[in-house]
């Protein structure tokens, strides 16, 4: 139970800032460091139980179909990186708390952070295939808020953009990868996948599979290719740089190699295609730290640089070559946060980064400048500091692999180099900053930081030299276990400063003496480089965005070209191909049910609904009587709804026709009576034979289906409507009970349609014609007195008709949704009669809230079913006697239908009677309108606008 | 079913059929829009009211209750057959549709606004 607690607790952390931020930034800081705090305790307070070799494991089912549990462990190697993450994360907060200007907004800083941090942690110990690559996507989301933290800046925004664009161009490729991992491991357990690592090499998909989880990695780890957002994500704030691109976030790529090495690594492909990735990185990092001028970029090219390394250790892929990437992960955490930390001191105390600028700082911050030393040292690979040992380790190694076969005394060679490139920049970051006469000042006049800004530093290279000198007491026990989560079995090791003079000796020797050299002929160096035009990633990388987004828009413009006609046209094209399929595959269109029996009122019905269908598309012109020939169709489709016996298809068909037809009249209101002829000939011809040709097989397609004896699901309900939802009318019982939740989902899109629709005709300024299409103003007859009065009678009948076909929905036609579309009408009736402003007079409250309520009825119903210990959405029905009345039926399921009622009758007033508002003077006015007539109309409206 | 009852069903069935078949007749015969007009309106919602009450008394003499519910159809029938008569009317003054010479009461002398001695604005005043 605590690895849960462990996992959660920084993702708890996230609320912290945001509940405590009002509170001032020390307490902020105090109450965000907590959570990690404990974190890091139940950490370490596991560690005796897996030095007892006890397996930590903790799972809960979470989406068993998406083969997803909440499944966490704790091995060697989640112990190494969740240390990393949260102790260096602990100091960061620390180090944050000085370095952020007084009036920026911490509290979303520290909320980034920790969310940042609660993936980190979810991915080093997921014990899942899918939630470690949840975590994974998270990591990418978070560090793009991280970088972009700055947002008014446009390097931070493009600096984050462009991480999100290619670490989330990773995750995908990833996920793709671990499918196909988990498909050939038969298990998303990772335990389970990392045990049968015979199996997955041995599958034909292995290539593939690997190719796109290694595209995971490197793209995360900024591994060449991909190492260009690297650099550019050094637009961040200084902290989250020395937190994502020194100890977490590049180091997810490693770690997910590192997890998955039993798996996936045992084979030649692996081996050849990581440690070349690797070693073109290293080198190219490398050459880039020497050759930049600011401080953030020498760190960020030097991290790619390492990663490099790491990533050739885990591509040789013997025992000691893993112990020395575990090693050296550890090692350049601690010294490159420690150096990230030192810039932004640097950058935070003298306003710049650029090295021009800089020089002659040991003078004005000698702590920091010996701090420095001691941290670039320890990247050197000095003596006696902690890269010095896994640097040894790393040449040993590329003495020892392999791997290249014939040019295998090329890797030693390279690596030298590499070794000689990172002593030369290492030695220029500290001269240039320190030691070398500054050839510019500085924008502010250099001072040490406050102590306890410092401090997180002195803790990193404390730990950088004492690892370096007691290598074998400090990093033994926590490499013991790393390993062996890694490699499976225990690893005999001794680590030791001395070997003896050996041949990683002397090449360690040797790059100490040609990287001075290096740094001290830089400047011939540096002027032979210049003649080379330097490549701008950012820029390629807008210019291919750019392109693409280009491209695409291109394609659209050439398929649909933002016409409505020619995107329904292709959606049409799509359904004809995929049904013209279907049909091609039948040999007998009639099928073995044969034909029923046809009759003249059928074909009469059948002729009006094509008449009216050619009428309304012939007609279009005149857009009212192709609204009318519409309701032709309309009010034929109920008729062969009531045919063929179903009633409550018939009287919802319409209900809903009526209150369309309101609708589309209103909508008439603002359009032009006439559309001029823009269709060229061409074009009828093409849309006619699209649609002819699309009838055809859908009609054929009909005719197929209703000749054959299928079997469907209609029975079931048929035979469980009664007993198993209490009541008669199946169609009744499937909405509010069998179907419920589809029911639920509907009602929900209808109020959410309502609102929005409100919303859009809320302030909305139309033209509004003075009259129709030949000139004549309308009638100022407005509510004719026959109709008033009418209408005033016709009220309560309808309602009574209403709650009549209410009440009776569960046993015979009717229901919710047929009763509030008659409500509707009814109220809408009301409005037409007497105008708006007497209707609002007296129906004086908000629809919205009626729509809300019904959902809000619907879905109190569904969760009461809990109560009583049933699944959601589950009704109850039972027989009551009272005296006078007799025995009556009670459902939950009426409960559930006045919902439904409420949420149609909500909805449909809502837009009616809103777009009905907008057409007269009582449309909801911005500001107060003054006028002499309008005043006393645009009271009602102006104190509530709806 | 005795034979009154038959007798008045089908009385009441044949009278029905007769005046749907008048109005419809006099919908696709007379000449313009307001003699038109009377068809549907009067002829043809008497017809069908004669053939629901004689459903009704159809069902009430088979079944052996009376049911209402064709009873509350001829209401509704009734009372908003004069309702849509009366506005379709009311357009039509309003659009000034043609008439023949034979109507009586030029439609000219119900046009409202013409009755008034100045023009009436858009109760809106028109462009919003």
């Amino acid at each position: 139970m605590t690895l849960l607690w462990i996992a959660l607790l920084p993702l708890l952390g996230v609320l912290v800032p945001a509940l405590t931020a009002q509170r001032g930034r020390s307490f902020c800081s105090l109450a965000t460091a907590v959570l990690p705090a404990t974190a890091l305790v139940m950490t370490l307070l596991n560690v005796p139980a897996l030095l007892d070799g006890e397996q930590l494991r903790f799972s809960v089912t979470w989406m068993p179909e998406l083969a997803l549990d909440l499944a966490f462990r704790l091995d060697g190697l989640s112990l190494l990186f969740n240390l990393l993450i949260l102790g260096i994360g602990l100091l960061i907060i620390l180090y944050a708390h000085y370095y952020l200007a007084k009036d920026e907004p911490f509290g979303r800083f520290y909320a980034f952070l920790m969310l940042f941090m609660a993936s980190m942690v979810g991915i080093s110990m997921s014990d899942n295939l899918i939630l470690l690559w949840l975590f994974w996507e998270l990591t990418s989301l978070s560090s793009f808020l991280l970088i972009g933290y700055w947002s008014y800046r446009s390097d931070a925004r493009k600096g984050a953009r462009m991480a999100l664009t290619v670490t989330g161009a990773g995750g995908l490729a990833l996920l793709a990868g671990l499918l196909l991992l988990g498909d050939m491991a038969g298990s998303f357990n990772m335990g389970d996948v990392l045990a049968s690592g015979d199996v997955i090499l041995a599958d034909p998909r292995y290539p593939l599979m690997l190719g796109l989880v290694l595209l995971g990695a490197f793209t995360k780890s900024a591994q060449f290719p991909f190492h260009f957002w690297l650099p550019h994500a050094m637009a961040a704030p200084t902290p989250v740089s020395a937190y994502l691109h020194s100890a977490t976030m590049v180091k997810a790529g490693i770690f997910l190699m590192a997890r998955l090495h039993p798996a996936i690594a045992g084979s030649e492909l692996w081996s050849v295609v990581v440690s070349l990735v690797g070693i073109v990185t290293m080198l190219y990092g490398a050459w880039f730290a020497l050759m930049k001028t600011d401080l953030k970029g020498i760190l960020a090219f030097s991290t790619v640089s390492h990663l490099g390394l790491i990533t050739v250790l885990l591509g040789i892929g013997s025992p000691m070559a893993i112990l020395a990437a575990l090693f050296h992960i550890l090692n350049h955490a601690t010294f490159k946060a420690a150096l990230f930390m030192s810039a932004g001191i640097i950058d935070h105390e003298t306003g710049t980064r650029e090295l021009k600028q800089l020089g002659g700082l040991k003078k004005a911050m000698p702590v920091t400048a010996l701090l420095t030393t001691l941290a670039a040292a320890a990247m050197a690979g000095v003596p006696l500091f902690n890269g010095f040992l896994s640097k040894e380790m790393f040449f040993t190694e590329s003495l020892a692999t392999p791997v290249l076969g014939g040019v295998s005394w090329l890797l030693p060679a390279l690596a030298t180099l590499g070794g000689i490139l990172s002593v030369a920049y290492s030695l220029r970051l500290v001269h240039a900053v320190f030691f070398k006469p500054a050839r510019e000042e500085p924008p502010k006049t250099p001072h040490e930081p406050p102590h306890l800004m410092r401090l997180p530093v002195e803790i990193l290279v404390v730990l950088c030299v004492v690892v370096g000198l007691f290598p074998a007491f400090m990093a033994t026990g926590l490499l013991e276990l790393a390993s062996e989560a890694v490699i499976g079995s225990p690893l005999d090791f001794h680590l030791a400063i001395w070997h003896g003079v050996n041949l990683p000796l002397i090449m360690s020797l040797l790059a100490f003496v040609v990287g001075i050299a290096l740094y001290w002929r830089h400047g011939n160096v540096r002027r032979f480089t210049q003649q080379f035009a330097g490549i701008d990633a950012r820029r390629v990388f807008e210019r291919i965005l750019i392109s693409i987004g280009y491209r695409s828009e291109q394609l659209i413009a050439a398929l649909e070209g933002n016409s409505l006609q020619r995107y329904v046209g292709w959606l049409w094209l799509a359904a004809l191909v995929m049904g013209g399929i279907g049909l091609v595959q039948i040999t007998d269109l009639t099928g073995a049910a044969g034909n029923q029996p046809l009759d003249g009122i059928l074909i009469l019905g059948a002729v009006m609904l094509m008449f009216g269908g050619v009428a309304t598309a012939a007609t279009h012109r005149y857009r009212l009587i192709s609204l009318l020939m519409l309701s032709v169709v309309g009010l034929f489709v109920a008729l062969t709804f009531a045919r063929f016996s179903a009633p409550d298809l018939a009287l919802t068909q319409l209900s809903v026709e009526v209150v369309t037809m309101i609708l589309l009249m209103l909508a008439l209101f603002f359009l032009p009576q006439k559309t001029p002829r823009e269709s060229s000939p061409l074009r009828n011809v093409r849309d006619m034979l699209l649609a002819g040709t699309l009838g055809l097989v859908i009609a054929s397609l009909n005719y197929a289906v209703m000749t054959r004896d299928t079997l469907s699901i209609s029975s079931f309900f048929v035979e469980n409507s009664k007993p198993g939802g209490g009541g008669y009318n199946v169609v009744n019982v499937i909405l509010v009970d069998f179907r419920g939740f589809d029911t639920l989902g509907e009602i929900t899109v209808l109020a959410i349609a309502g609102l929005a629709i409100f919303k859009l005709l809320n302030r909305l300024r139309l033209f509004m014609p003075h009259s129709d299409g030949e000139g004549r103003v309308w009638s100022p007859d407005r509510y004719p007195a026959v109709l008033t009065s009418i209408s005033m009678t016709l009220l309560p009948l309808a309602l009574l008709v209403s709650a009549f076909i209410f009440l009776r929905g569960h046993n015979q036609p009717g229901g919710g949704f047929i009763a509030g579309l008659i409500t509707a009408v009814a109220l809408i009736l009301l409005y037409m009669a007497r105008g708006v402003a007497w209707a609002q007079e007296r129906l004086d409250f908000p629809f919205q809230p009626v729509a809300v309520i019904g959902v809000a009825v619907a879905t109190l119903t569904g969760l009461g079913s809990w109560l009583f210990g049933h699944p959601f959405l589950t009704s109850a029905f039972g027989y009551f006697s009272l005296p006078l009345i007799g025995t009556f039926e009670l459902a939950t399921a009426l409960l559930f239908d006045l919902g439904v009622y409420l949420a149609v009758v909500g909805a449909t007033l809502m837009i009616l009677a809103n777009l009905g508002k907008v057409t007269t003077a009582h449309r909801p006015v911005t500001e107060t309108s003054g006028k002499d007539t309008d005043a006393a109309a645009a009271t009602s409206s102006a104190k509530e606008p709806r | 079913m005795s034979v009154i009852v038959e007798a008045l069903i089908s009385l009441l069935l044949i009278a029905g059929g007769i005046f749907v078949f008048i109005g419809s007749l006099g919908m696709a015969h007379l000449r313009d829009f307001y003699m038109r007009l009377h068809g549907p309106t009067k002829a043809t919602t008497l017809g069908i009211g004669c053939m629901l009450i004689a459903s009704m008394l159809y069902f009430w003499s088979v079944d052996g209750k009376p049911d209402i519910q064709e009873l509350l159809i001829t209401l509704f029938l009734f009372i908003t057959a004069p309702v849509s008569a009366h506005l379709l009317a009311k357009s039509g003054l309003h659009l000034r549709l043609k008439h023949a010479d034979k109507t009586q009461g030029k439609p000219v002398e119900l046009r409202p606004e013409e009755v008034g001695d100045k023009p009436v604005p858009h109760p809106d005043k028109g462009h919003g």
